[in-house]
């Protein structure tokens, strides 16, 4: 361990700090971006490495809680390097961070932002609550704009979690690469492909044989791998249910008891009845 | 007065009497492995007394309230920077104590001319069997006890912190006798519960050379939990959270009591 680490500060104060604020103050994490005005992100013709947030992720309120779906898709240009990529986080035990964007920044987010809700309990002695949690990953984002506006590391996420101290209970929210955060109501959906899946949403939750809150497990379930299979219908960055690898987009839900990851048995056992 | 080095070994002695009447009416903390994880007891809720340092690392102090603050931010940082830059296995206890408190608290101890930190604490890490836990009790001056066996003593699945030395000497030979290592949560929580009330009568009364009768013990422990409310927090042994710390609210500490 660094020398640097054991200091105790005499002037310290616990309550004044967050997490990355500390992580800066040891180098151990970058400044934040700095957005320079007069700079303008490079024409795209110019570009050699396009920004991209080629995936879909989506998520929604059902009876069970919100569930939250991602593809398993990861991307490079034209190239998919990898076709079991994790892009749905838990971040602690009843949220979920799903992310569309690059990895790299998203992942590291995704750290710091576990870190951070740890760090807050363990230092203040209570959690963190909901409106502080999507406040800090709001902040993040913001941090990371600077480097949006060079072309690399955008990152737009969805975040689900539970709220014991409100009646609504599940809460469900999306930004944008800015880090304004969008609360709604019913569902979210980010990334390539989320045109597609908002439709379809949109469609169900309105016109479908019922609300998308009313859904049960498998009902909803299958909403998410329907959504997701049109998706990459004509998405190419958008995995969908690779039939022939017998590979099926990751599911989790949010519910009071926590978060829980449907089993891939389940998933195929639904795709089968009612997707295939 | 520093210069002359029977002035300095004076100072420091003045100093750790002072500290030591300063923690001797702090009330004692037992921490005992048991088969599922380790439990941190003690009693009264004047102050919150046990913390969560880390996913496998908890802390008991007793002390000043601003040292204890100041040592206890310092373990989290450490802990979560360490987690943070490269991964919650790479936490460990004994880095953490040796290599970092311990230092610090040293170096605020032998200077005479600056303050000296006044607190005393017991931290425990949970492994994944009751051979791998880990209890480490820090003073004030940098000194380290552990539970780890020594010449004299063999391997203990325990550990305990008090106001007074005679206070902490019976609480472990009481817990020598009478903890069993693997034991059930309910047989964990008795025996702490009876070691923390040797170590509360210890302190009423210094000259005590010997455990105390069973009867005066139950009647003590007895008459304690009617007035003092219940502060335990447990780490579980479960591998399939990451987070194993939880803390236990008094009615489910008595709830366990009475079974």
């Amino acid at each position: 361990m660094e020398p640097s680490l054991v200091a105790l500060e005499q002037s310290f104060s616990g309550a004044s700090e967050d997490f990355p604020a500390l992580l800066r103050r040891k180098g151990l994490l970058s400044p934040a971006a700095t957005v320079n005005p007069t700079a303008r992100a490079p024409d795209s013709r110019e570009r050699s490495w396009k920004p991209t947030e080629a995936t879909t992720i989506l998520a929604f309120k059902f009876s069970g809680g919100v569930l939250v779906a991602g593809d398993r898709r990861a991307i490079s240009g034209n190239t998919v390097v990898y076709d079991r990529a994790d892009k749905v986080l838990e971040i602690d035990r009843h949220s979920i961070m799903a992310i569309a964007g690059v990895p790299a920044t998203a992942w590291e987010m995704a750290r710091v932002l576990e870190h951070s809700f740890q760090y807050f309990r363990r230092t203040q002695l209570q959690e963190m609550s909901v409106d502080g949690k999507v406040r800090a990953l709001s902040k993040l984002l913001r941090d990371n704009f600077g480097f949006v506006m060079q072309g690399v590391g955008m990152v737009v996420p969805i975040f689900a979690t539970y709220d014991f101290n409100s009646k609504s209970g599940p809460r469900l929210y999306f930004y944008d690469a800015m880090g304004a955060q969008f609360e709604v109501a019913d569902y979210a959906a980010t990334g390539s492909g989320s045109p597609a899946v908002r439709g379809i949403l949109y469609y169900e939750n309105n016109w479908g044989a019922k609300r998308l809150q009313k859904l049960s497990e498998d009902e909803a379930v299958t909403i998410a791998l329907r959504a997701l299979d049109t998706a990459a219908e004509s998405d190419t960055a958008t995995g969908g249910v690779d039939r022939s690898g017998k590979i099926y987009p990751l599911i989790k839900v949010v519910s009071r008891k926590g978060i829980t990851t449907l089993p891939e048995r389940k998933i195929a056992a639904v795709f089968k009845q009612t997707v295939a | 007065m520093i210069e002359e080095p029977y002035r300095w070994v004076e100072a420091i002695a003045n100093r750790r009497e002072y500290i030591e009447t300063q923690l001797a009416s702090g009330s004692p903390i037992a921490a005992v492995g048991y088969r599922e994880g380790v439990l941190f007891l003690t009693l009264g809720q004047a102050r919150q007394k046990l913390f969560e340092v880390y996913d496998r690392i908890a802390m008991g102090a007793i002390g000043h309230p601003g040292d204890i603050e100041r040592l206890r931010m310092a373990a989290i940082e450490l802990a979560s920077t360490e987690g943070f830059t490269r991964s919650a296995g790479d936490v460990s206890l004994r880095r953490l104590a040796h290599y970092s408190l311990s230092p610090v608290l040293k170096n605020a101890f032998e200077q005479v001319y600056g303050a000296p930190f006044l607190a005393r604490m017991l931290f425990a890490e949970v492994g994944a069997k009751p051979e791998e836990d880990l209890f480490l009790r820090v003073e004030y001056d940098g000194a380290i006890a552990t539970n780890g066996a020594t010449f004299a003593q063999a391997r203990q699945d325990f550990a305990v912190l008090s106001g007074t030395g005679k206070s902490t000497e019976l609480m472990e030979s009481f817990l020598k006798i009478e903890h069993e290592p693997g034991a059930p949560f309910e047989a964990a929580l008795k025996v702490a519960l009876d070691a923390w009330s040797i170590g509360h009568m210890t302190l009423k009364n210094n000259d005590a050379k010997e455990l105390p009768e069973r009867a005066a013990l139950t009647k003590h422990r007895v008459e304690q939990l009617a007035v003092a409310g219940i502060e335990a927090a447990i780490l579980e042994r479960d591998a399939s959270t990451a987070i194993r710390y939880r803390a236990l609210s008094d009615e489910e500490v008595r709830a366990s009591i009475q079974q």
